[in-house]
């Protein structure tokens, strides 16, 4: 059996090191790149989001290396997501590949649904063994995110730009490698330590910027054009509250527990909207009326036909808590240059504001 | 004489505006991009170096629209800006009360609002094109007419019939329909008109509070029945400032000449000897990773200029050291 799944930015590190302890062949498609699209764009139905297709895409890069069993994730009450799976069996199956599907449940099931999951495919492994290899997985996605919220603060200051961007990449692939506890926990403090010695331009403190919206999007550079990396270029700070292991850690442990870091961005979404519409549209009304007082502003990621966001996106001009917001639509269509231009616009927007704001101080 | 030159190479056409230091327009120029604008600029140029009164010291290069970066390193400028900025700019400069801005372009099209002289939103077509004014030139050209006589013709409307403005193919197929149904042509083009600022103020103007003074600029503010169109359904006195066409280009000359003042190295500018040279424009694709990028480049003789067009930074950094780290 070779198991194949999906990408999301670096998610499949921590399963790559949960599926190694459990000796289950994982084949990991090549990262997100122009043929996965054209790939994904080529066998979708036009009408449907980025993640369906890009995801497709490494379905099928995945299949074409060997996989004979494929992980997506699926779930009601998201959005479209829910069908995701089953839609992607179907094309695959049409393409004439032959492989089993095995749907996970983000929604309903949950930690058991998960675990579940890994009991199955690693060939019924005692439960000691797997939950060691979870928690190790775990180790590494927490150590993923915390060097990556280093890099938010030094994009913007280093003096030569794009100096973090490639001690991340280094550190993504070193903490890949990894084998065991206490050298993950070097690396991390490594690499942060590296970060943080950038050489930087400290003068001015950077504008902040909230990055909001639907998950994926926000999660897969790729799908966005690395707009958190441009931001950096162009000098900003961003600032997110979606990290996977930050999802993990609320949506498999906390949650059952009685404890939603959602609540409080909920409510703040109250005045405005006031349940769930699918997808992360809630949340993104509430993180503008959150992010309002402490950000000089927020860009807003949402693929394009998205259904949520959109709504999302109409709520969110019409708020009293203000604060400028950009919108981002994602899809295949999405270029650069465009994307470019908006970005500077609204830095340079963001900065005279400022400055009109402290001479008035 | 001190002097500043902004240049906006945006898609569909090229501007040049020249101002001297009280920030009044020495001499400015528009032309057709016409998908050359290596030459373009280079023509500009030239044609403005014509015009140019004799004691002139260009102190200050900026450049704006779609073709900045590369209208950027052509003539050595001193600062790259976006248009929306641009844009605001000169439009304060001529009417500083201004709290909306409405610019429309040949193929983009953006809404700027400004409450007490500061930007504080602003919204640009995202996926659609439609009603800019590549779709109205290529609607004048399907009922074989110029675009000047396109905005006469409209104006000669009584009876504006409605188009679905939606999008600009089931405008178009609209438009085929209400012709064949035997609509006067003014009619239906002052519908489109009306269709054409509908959908503007639905899509890009979507949530803005559009207040008076409103301030119309771009190319299509050429276009007076746009112009009555947008009076009509905004209920207000639209502005057209003078030089509407060349306000990106002297924004950016006004943002120039404004950093130039903190800083005193002098202006980059290559010279107007320039547009006697042959710049050279490849491209190839990158095998770094399996993206496969489509990066251009631009050389005179074997010496690489610049290099654009990658999702990473790999080409970007120092063009000219990079062929042996690469090769």
């Amino acid at each position: 059996m070779r198991v194949g799944m999906p990408h999301m930015g670096n998610v499949y590190i921590p399963f790559k090191a949960l599926f190694q302890r459990l000796n289950v062949d994982l084949v990991i498609p090549p990262v997100n790149n122009q043929r996965t699209l054209s790939l994904g764009v080529r066998y979708s139905p036009e009408g449907l989001c980025i993640p369906f297709k890009l995801t497709l895409g490494n379905l099928i890069e995945a299949t074409e290396l060997g996989a004979d069993t494929l992980i997506m994730p699926a779930g009601y009450g998201t959005c479209r997501l829910g069908y995701y799976a089953k839609t992607q069996e179907q094309i695959l199956r049409e393409l004439g590949h032959n492989f089993e599907m095995i749907q996970v449940g983000i929604s309903e099931q949950k930690l058991f649904g998960i675990l579940g999951m890994i009991k199955r495919l690693s060939n019924n492994a005692s439960w000691y063994k797997i939950i060691s290899a979870f928690r190790f997985g775990i180790a590494k996605l927490n150590a993923l995110d915390r060097i990556e919220q280093v890099v938010h603060k030094v994009r913007p200051l280093e003096r030569i730009k794009g100096t973090a961007n490639r001690l991340f990449v280094k550190a993504v692939k070193a903490i890949d490698e990894v084998d065991d506890y206490s050298t993950l926990k070097k690396v991390q403090r490594d690499y942060i330590d590296q970060l943080n010695q950038v050489p930087k331009d400290t003068e001015t403190p950077p504008l902040i910027v909230g990055i909001t919206g639907e998950f994926y999007v926000v999660l897969e550079p790729f799908s966005n054009l690395d707009v958190e990396s441009e931001l950096g270029k162009l000098g900003v700070e961003v600032r997110r509250t979606t990290f996977v292991s930050e999802w993990t850690k609320f949506s498999l442990f906390l949650n059952p527990l009685g404890m939603d870091e959602k609540d409080r961005i909920h409510k703040a979404a109250q005045p405005y909207l006031k349940r769930d519409i699918g997808g992360d549209g809630w949340e993104s009304v509430g993180e503008k009326v959150l992010h309002a007082k402490k950000y000089d502003g927020l860009v807003h990621l949402a693929p394009f036909t998205c259904m949520p966001e959109i709504i999302a996106q109409n709520i969110m001009t019409s708020t009293k808590e203000t604060i400028p917001v950009l919108t981002i639509l994602c899809d295949e269509q999405l270029a650069k240059p465009g994307m470019l231009t908006r970005l500077e616009a609204f830095v340079d927007l963001l900065e005279r504001k400022r400055r009109i704001s402290n001479n008035n101080r | 004489m001190e002097a500043y030159l902004g240049i906006d190479v945006g898609s569909v056409t090229t501007k040049f505006a020249l101002l001297n230091k009280y920030s009044e327009l020495i001499t400015d120029l528009y032309m057709l991009t016409q998908g050359k604008p290596i030459e373009m600029v280079q023509q500009g140029l030239h044609q403005i170096k014509q015009q140019l009164p004799k004691d002139v010291d260009i102190c200050g290069v900026a450049t704006t629209g779609s073709a900045r970066y590369l209208a950027g390193v052509i003539v050595g400028a001193d600062l790259v800006k976006n248009e929306i900025t641009s844009h605001a700019v000169a439009t304060l400069q001529y009417a500083p009360q201004a709290q909306t801005i409405i610019e429309i372009g040949g193929q983009d099209s953006k809404i700027i609002i400004i409450r007490d002289g500061v930007v504080i939103d602003f919204g640009m077509n995202t996926v659609c094109a439609a009603g800019t004014g590549s779709f109205l030139d290529h609607q004048a050209l399907r009922l074989n007419m110029s675009i000047e006589e396109f905005s006469q013709r409209a104006l000669t409307s009584k009876t504006p019939v409605r188009i679905a403005g939606r999008c600009t193919v089931f405008a178009e197929s609209d438009m085929i329909h209400k012709q064949q149904m035997g609509h006067r042509t003014e009619d239906i083009l002052y519908g489109l008109c009306q269709a054409l600022v509908r959908n503007y103020l639905n899509n890009v103007g979507l949530g803005k509070e559009i207040k008076p003074p409103i301030v119309f600029q771009g190319g299509v503010a050429f276009n007076q029945a746009i112009v009555k169109a947008l009076q009509e359904e905004l209920g207000s006195e639209i502005i057209v400032p003078p030089h509407h066409e060349v306000m990106g280009a002297i924004g950016t000359a006004l943002l120039v000449h404004e950093e130039s003042l903190n800083n005193s190295n002098g202006s980059k500018f290559k010279g107007f000897g320039i547009s006697e040279i042959t710049y050279h424009t490849s491209s190839f694709i990158c095998n770094a990773c399996p993206n496969q990028c489509e990066i251009a480049q631009l050389s005179i003789d074997s010496q690489i200029l610049a290099r654009w067009g990658g999702r990473c930074d790999l080409w970007e950094r120092s063009p000219s050291s990079q062929n042996k780290e690469i090769e």
